[in-house]
Order: structure tokens, then sequence, then C-alpha cells
């Protein structure tokens, strides 16, 4: 509170004419009607420039033919890569490849996140515990380029260190990222290891959210632990424990680099999201119409998602309000 | 009383070898920028071994790396920053104000950013190409800074949200402008919300692959273009170069979550969820 007593120190009535200039532009600024739009200003520049003006050029160029390395003219097509894109028996594959890497993938760090996570919530007094959370975050934060180039080391079929474990224990080794029955688990995996701490997180913040007083309730009720964790823990932490999931949703459907780096969509398609797919049709092939409709097709998952994410956080909102 | 101690000790032994498990993969890269040529590639792996410097000494001789490096630090530094004066000048408008169309704006930037890369990235190529901005610093600077803008707006507009507006009232009525309210009053009480925004959205810049290939040119490569190309470039991968890469390139994300963990949990949810773990 010490600045804004600054301002009764300091007289209006003997104020320099200098600063009564300065205050005299600064008033004329608060009382504009503009002045909130004002703020606004900076915003809705990127906004149009980045978002809006590229939306409305991803629309158009959707209904063009539009190849970007041909001498051809773009011509307009309509509806027709959309048409495409529904007839197109390997576009549904890839969709239905990303659905299965994204019930995979958020499945098991979901799974995998909340029995770790409910193991280190009694990890208070834990010594050294910031260096072990730091460690144990640490996957998370990693760019994904340098974890698909160093997965492949790990990987690797001659002498990476996988290999050798697999060959201790199995007896044999195996082309992870060659094999098109191993590719799209062994992509699979390094995303859960990836996530997995991500949903550790999200399950410890869950946790955090449950009162202390009925947690001491239940103590002194000696309630059993799955009774405790059924009607203590999960009606208070679902809410932030959903956020996780959705988020991990969202982010398992953006997946583009770290499939980019391992696999390179192969063998085959095997390992090709949609991310991977767009990449391919707009910047190896260089169609740009085909490759704009399917990015409409994906903006607009992705409007679905965000729109399902902020429900669930407004209904908690409304509900942590009730309370 | 000495049971329970016992039983303590083997719990936090048990948390302390999880969350080595999980950094096992990245210590083997880290252990790979210290190992010669040929231990890098040897049967059966080797844990333990003479480590050596010279991996390190080749990156850093290698043409470019430090231009790269300083482009990755310039680029995600100083598109924070714009993003973040940005997104606080609207969010303390939105947030006071709410002018209509907030719920429309705020919803439609997070969507943008919840698009896989490769699709935003369609349209963006083509405009860059139209107006000349491709490959340019100013392109991908503020391209990034558009990249930051989303998150950061969340995170303190949540932040601002919790300020009581009796702040703004109480300075108001007391003779300070709107300027001083917004600089002098709010700001320092949103400190927590700058820093989750700052860091993160600085980890998620520095993270970034594709846009940097796609949109950059040769004056603005950031060091993950340099990885990719070292290795989806055809014939044999040079092992030593990409692990002692990752590992110098690795370094800064993991000493912020270490510095900064309280806001881990903000920065990763954008601001949604807040507390501690």
């Amino acid at each position: 509170m010490a600045q804004l007593g600054t301002h009764l120190d300091r007289p209006i009535v003997g104020a320099t004419p200098a600063a009564r200039g300065r205050r005299a532009w600064t008033r004329a600024l608060d009382d504009s009607r503009f002045f909130p739009s004002l703020l606004l200003v900076p915003i809705l520049i990127f906004f149009v420039v980045w978002n809006v003006v590229p939306l409305l050029w991803l629309v158009g160029v959707s209904f063009y033919r539009y190849k970007v390395t041909s001498s051809r003219e773009p011509s307009f097509v309509g509806w027709e890569n959309f048409a495409e894109i529904f007839q197109s028996t390997e576009i549904w594959r890839t969709l239905g490849r990303t659905l299965t890497f994204m019930l995979l993938s958020v499945g098991l760090a979901t799974i995998l996140g909340v029995l770790l996570g409910l193991l280190f919530w009694g990890s208070q007094r834990m010594p050294g515990r910031r260096l072990a959370l730091t460690l144990l975050f640490t996957p998370m934060v990693l760019p994904p380029v340098a974890v698909g180039t160093f997965f492949r080391l790990i990987y690797e079929p001659n002498f990476g260190v996988v290999n050798y474990y697999a060959q201790q224990i199995v007896g044999r080794r195996f082309d992870f990222l060659g094999d098109k029955d191993l590719a799209f688990f062994a992509t699979v995996a390094v995303d859960v290891w990836m996530w997995t701490p991500f949903m550790i997180l999200m399950t410890l913040a869950a946790l955090g959210s449950v009162p202390k007083a009925e947690l001491e309730a239940a103590e002194v009720d000696r309630l059993p632990w799955l009774q405790r964790l059924r009607y203590i823990v999960l009606p208070h932490g679902k809410f932030i424990l959903m956020l996780g999931i959705l988020l991990r949703t969202i982010d398992a459907f953006k997946t583009t680099d770290l499939p980019y780096l391992m696999t390179n969509g192969g063998p085959g398609n095997q390992t090709e999201l949609v991310g991977l797919s767009l990449y391919r049709t707009g910047f190896e092939a260089f169609q740009m119409g085909d490759a704009s409709s399917l990015a409409v097709v994906t903006l607009l998952v992705a409007i679905a998602f965000t729109s399902v994410y902020l429900y669930v956080l407004n209904y908690r909102a409304a509900r942590v309000e009730m309370r | 009383m000495n049971e329970t101690s016992w039983r303590q000790h083997l719990y936090h032994g048990l948390l302390w070898l999880i969350a080595l498990l999980f950094f096992m993969p990245v210590l083997w890269i880290f252990l790979a920028a210290f190992k010669a040529e040929g231990l890098l590639v040897s049967w059966p792996p080797r844990w333990f071994f003479t480590p050596t410097l010279d991996n390190l000494r080749d990156v850093f001789a290698r043409p470019g790396f430090w231009s790269y490096l300083a482009m990755s630090f310039v680029l995600s530094i100083g598109a924070v920053v714009i993003a973040l004066v940005v997104s606080f000048l609207a969010a303390y408008s939105f947030s006071r104000y709410k002018p209509t169309g907030t719920n429309f704006i705020m919803f439609l930037l997070l969507s943008v950013r919840m698009v896989p890369a490769t699709a935003v990235v369609v349209p963006v190529f083509l405009m860059y190409s139209a107006f000349g901005w491709s490959k340019t610093f100013h392109g991908m600077l503020l391209f990034y800074a558009m990249f930051a803008i989303p998150f950061s707006l969340w995170i303190l507009k949540g932040f601002l949200d919790g300020v009581s507006e009796r702040y703004d009232e109480t300075a108001l009525v007391n003779g300070g402008s709107r300027l001083h309210v917004i600089f002098r009053v709010v700001l320092p009480q949103v400190k927590p919300g700058l820093v989750a925004a700052f860091i993160f959205n600085i980890i998620f810049v520095w993270n970034e692959f594709l846009f940097n290939y796609l949109l950059g040119g040769k004056g603005t490569t950031m060091i993950p273009v340099l990885l990719a190309t070292g290795v989806n470039e055809g014939g044999s991968v040079d092992w030593t170069f990409i692990a002692s890469l990752s590992f110098i390139y690795m370094l800064p994300p993991i000493l912020a979550i270490f510095l900064f963990q309280k806001y881990l949990l903000v920065g990763m949810t954008f601001g949604t969820v807040r507390g501690e773990v």
C-alpha cells in the first residue's frame, strides 16, 4: 500500500507547471472513453495480422487446387478438397491412427500419473525433494526434437542401450523404429514417458485441492483408504484431474515433432499422425490446397477440444463459487 | 518410533528411485555427451568410463553453433517480452472493463494455440511468402510473440481477476492516474503470473522446431533445426555431436524447472490451475 500513500503527500494544487501538464495529459487519458480499447490495440493488431488474416487465407486456399512448385495458376475447385478428405481412406486411416495414439498415450500416462501422483502425495518431507521433482518433471520440458533424436540413439538396433537389455532379458534385439509392428508402440512409449510426469503434476495439484479438514476427519474416523479416495479425494480432485486429461488429449492431438524426428512417419506410414500428414502434404508434396482443407478440419477439432476444456473449467469455477 | 522412521526412509528411497528412473534416458544422453566416439557405439553399452570434453569442444567449434544458440536466446526472450507487454495491457482491459467479445477473443486465441503446428504453419507460410516476411528476423520474432500471447494472456488474466478492483478504486480516488494504477498498483501484485508466463513461454519457444524450420531462414535458425537436420539428412548420424548438442540445449529448461518449481503448475496449465506441488 506504500505506493498509494505517495499521492496524498503530493498536493495537486502546488504542483509545478510541468507536473500539472503531465497530470492533465494522464487525466485526459483516464477520462477518455477509448482508454479500455487503447489497451487492446496491440493485441488486436497481433490478432488480426497473425490469426484472422491467416485464417481467412487458410479457408480461401482450401477451396483451390494449389501446388506451390507448379507454374499452373491455382484453380477454384469448391468443396472438392473437402470431399477428397472424406473419401480418402488414407486420411481416415491417419485420423484413426491419431485417435489410437491419443487414447493409448493419454490413457497410459493418466493411469501411471495418477498412481505415481498418489505415491508422491506424502512426499513433503522427503530429503532433496526439489531436486528429485526436477528430475521427475524433466521429460515434459525437454524439446520434442531433442527427445526424438536421442530416443533414436537409445532404440538403435545395433548398439542401442534398450536393445542391450532386450538381448539380456529376451535373448534377441529389436529394430524398434524400423519394424512395422513395433514402431507405433515405441513412439507411444516415448510419449508416455514424456507426459506421465505432467499427469503426476496434475494429480498432485488435484490432491492439493482436497480440503485438509475433511482428510483429518477421515483420519479420525479411521475411514479405509479406498473409501477415503472414493468419498473425499475424488469429489474434490476430479476437476483438476479432468483438466489435466483434457490438456493432455489436446497436446497428444498436436504431436508432430516426435514422430517426425523418430521415424519420419515410417516404416510405411505406421507412425504418421495427422500433424505429420499435414506436413507431408504441404511441404513435401507442396499441395497447399489439400493441406489447407485438412488444416481446416484439424482447426475445427481443436476448437471442439478447447470448448470442452473451457466448459469443464467454467463448471469447476461455478462449483467453487457456490461453496 | 524407530520403525516408522525406517519405513519413512524406505518410502523416500522409493520416490527417489522413481524420479531417477524417469530421468534415466536423459542421463544416458548426458553420459553420451562425455563419451569418446568409439565408446558411444560400444556393445555392451558402458555406464562407467573416462569422460572426455572433446565432444563439447567440437560442438563449440562447429560453424554456426554460437549464432544459432544466440538466436535461440534472442528469439525466445525477445518474443516473450513483447508477448508479455501486449498481453498484460490486454489482460488488464479484459479483466477490468470486460468489453464485449472478451470471452470470444480469449477462446479463439487459445483454440489457435491448440491446433497442430503444421496446420498453423500452412496459412502463415503462404502469408509470409506473399508479404516477403519469411526468412526475416522480424517475421520470426513477431510470429513467436504471437505464439506466446495466448498462454500469457490466460495466465495474466487469471491473476488480474484475482486482484480486487478495490485497489484500483482506492488508487484512483487518491488521485492516481490509470497508468499509475496499472503499472504501480496492479502490476506488482501479479508478479507470480508474470514470472510463470515469462519462464514457461520462453521454454515453449526455446523448444519449438517446426515454425523455425519452415518460416525461418539462415539468419534466424535456432538449435532444434540444427539437431533435426543433423539426424534427418541421410547418411550416417554423427551421434557424439547430436548427444553433446542435446545436452547443452536441454540444460536451460531443466535448470528453469529447478529454480522456478513453484510456478511449474501455473506455467504448464496456462494459469487455469493454481496451487503448489
